[in-house]
């Protein structure tokens, strides 16, 4: 899948972020290729959710470059639809989603379409949604007309990575994507991401703290220690001992 | 264990929660009977109910007001006084420019709706406190302008003279009376609809108030969204006061007194959460008429007017007591 391998799809150099006297990111870079699964995992703190908010736009960092297929993204630019419009598509931890709006509004979020200039496009959105939905082989989801809280954490996590590939992005952030689930949803989402990386050679940043989950789906793991993307691991290369003293020591 | 399928109760869970969703339309109809019960023919009369046609459109345009931005979570309490201000821009528009000077009364209230959301959205300070605050300083505008006088609609041009606090507008006050008034707020009423359940604007107060972070996460603007609404909200308010002027044939100083409160209760008798989220322009229309044919059966009914205030204060309560899911409510504020 993943031929072309030379030329990073992505790269990350040297980014630093602080809020007011807090560095939450001191030097961060990596760089992730086409079609691949790259994990960044750290302790609480580490500065992974800052890193993922950087990379999709939602913070602009203070320093450092940030290149897209070798185009480098000035700082004015740096916004969230920018890095939408260069394919770069993140399940927040915690809030991707709005409880109370329905599944297909969820999946248009941010780019609801409209009839007239003024009204939703409703029909348009539902047959879109079953058309993700459909491709990401959820059948669970049935009523698109109920509001979303009322749907397992499972489903509502399949509609936030939906909504992170239904428009053909080329890298989708994960942030903590299965914190919040069971064993067998957990499953059900890191088959989704093998499955949409196989069907569709989209490149994954997967924050996580399951490090049999990391060891299961990356191919690279990067670890970060306060604010420092410290070291990086092969899949081939990694043992539980050695992620384990690379995340609580930085080494 | 057993046999439960058997002992099915009649009001399954499922079935309460649907139920809830009816509360709104159950409370008018109970509340109808009873008055119609109490006081027969004198409530249930043709001239009884055309009164209270005429009575509904100005709160129901508060309420709709109200509804857009209680639907983000904030609350605006400043509406009274706005429409007061509204009111006396709009005749004093008229004064100056003629017949289409009514127009200022709703740009009037558009102003002190932007305001307010420029003030809660780029000072951040909470929507009670700036409205709280706009209620004060908005009367006390309206009465530094007006001196403590009114400016009257009249029917006869020969009248105003020299008169400089009148205006001979006949075709506006025949806009506040039975058909042109009921006509104006099922047509505002529809377009209200139309606004807040079809449009992309509609949908994105629930989603403001549903999760306002997510939806800057997204890149949605919510800072200048939520000036855009508390300026619409305005604009409705403003509608209101030019209905108002119609109806009362004056803008007086004291216009709009507590028509905050009594928008907040319509919109709350609706089951629209004052936390924002949810809510429903059907449902307003029908909290807006109850609260009227409450007031107007305990008054034909010759309940005195303050005990007819305790009376709406307990059904408010009742209302939302029996609306809301409060199992599914862990905090109180
Ligand atoms: N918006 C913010 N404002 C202030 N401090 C922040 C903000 N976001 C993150 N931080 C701080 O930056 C540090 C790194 O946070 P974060 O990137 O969320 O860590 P992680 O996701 O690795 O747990 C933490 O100390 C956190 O408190
Ligand atoms: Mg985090």
């Amino acid at each position: 899948m993943n031929g072309s391998g030379a030329e990073p799809l992505l790269t990350v150099e040297h980014v630093t972020k602080s809020f007011g006297g807090v560095q939450a990111m001191r030097d961060g870079s990596f760089d992730l290729k086409r079609g691949e699964v790259v994990a960044i995992v750290g302790g609480n703190g580490a500065g992974k959710s800052t890193l993922a908010k950087i990379v999709s736009g939602a913070h602009v960092p203070d320093s450092g470059r940030i290149c897209i297929k070798g185009v480098e993204v000035s700082r004015a630019d740096h916004s969230v639809s920018h890095m939408q419009a260069c394919g770069i598509e993140v399940v927040y931890q915690d809030l991707a989603l709005v409880p109370n709006m329905t599944a297909p509004y969820n999946l248009f979020l941010g780019r609801i379409p409209r009839k007239w200039g003024l009204f939703v496009d409703e029909k348009k959105m539902r047959k879109k949604t079953r058309e993700v939905l459909e491709q990401l082989n959820v059948t669970t989801v049935q009523d698109l007309s109920q509001p979303i809280s009322s749907m397992s954490g499972g489903q509502q996590q399949s509609i936030a990575i939906g909504r992170a590939i239904a428009w053909g992005s080329d890298i989708v952030i994960l942030d903590e994507p299965t914190a919040a689930l069971g064993p067998n949803e957990t499953a059900e989402v890191e088959r989704l991401v093998e499955d949409v990386r196989d069907q569709h050679g989209t490149s994954f940043i997967l924050i996580s703290h399951n490090l049999d989950q990391v060891r299961r789906l990356a191919d690279r793991i990067i670890v970060t220690h306060h604010g420092v993307t410290s070291r990086e691991f092969k899949r081939d290369e990694i043992t539980s001992d050695r992620l384990v003293k690379a995340i609580t020591l930085g080494e | 264990m057993s046999d439960t399928a058997t002992a099915q109760p009649f009001l399954t869970p499922e079935r309460v929660e649907k139920l809830r969703d009816y509360v709104p339309f159950i409370a008018i109809a109970l509340v109808i009977l009873m008055f119609w019960a109490i006081s027969g023919d004198r409530f249930m009369s043709v001239r009884n109910w055309t009164f209270i046609a005429q009575q509904t459109p100005v709160l129901l345009l508060l309420a709709f007001a109200q509804l857009m931005i209680v639907t983000t979570g904030s609350i605006d309490i400043s509406i009274g006084s706005s429409l007061a201000f509204s009111a006396f821009l709009g005749a004093l528009g008229m004064l100056w420019f003629g017949d289409v000077g009514l127009i200022l009364g709703i740009l009037a209230g558009g102003f002190v709706g932007m305001v307010n959301g420029c003030i809660i959205s780029l000072l951040k300070i909470p929507s009670f406190v700036t409205t709280l605050a706009m209620l004060i300083i908005v009367r006390a505008l309206v009465i530094i302008m007006s001196d403590g006088t009114s400016i009257y609609i009249t029917a006869d041009s020969g009248a105003s003279g020299g008169n400089i606090s009148s205006v001979a507008a006949p075709w506006l006050l025949s806009m506040g009376k039975f058909p042109a008034i009921f006509i104006i707020a099922a047509i505002v009423a529809f377009g209200m609809w139309v606004f807040y359940e079809k449009t992309v604007f509609g949908q994105q107060l629930r989603a403001v108030g549903g999760n306002e972070k997510v939806l800057r996460l997204v890149g949605i603007n919510v800072t200048t969204f939520k000036i855009k609404v508390f300026a619409a909200a305005g604009l409705m308010v403003g509608l209101a006061a030019c209905v108002n002027l119609a109806r009362a044939g004056a803008a007086t100083p004291q216009a709009g007194m507590m028509m905050e409160l009594d928008a907040i209760a319509a919109v709350a008798l609706g089951g629209t959460p004052l936390t924002g989220g949810y809510g429903s322009v059907v449902k307003t229309i029908i909290g807006a008429l109850t609260l009227t044919i409450v007031r107007n059966g305990l008054t034909i009914a010759g309940v005195p007017p303050s005990w007819s205030q305790v009376a709406l204060g307990l059904l408010l309560i009742a209302a939302i007591a029996i609306s809301l899911n409060r199992s599914k409510i862990e905090v109180v504020k």
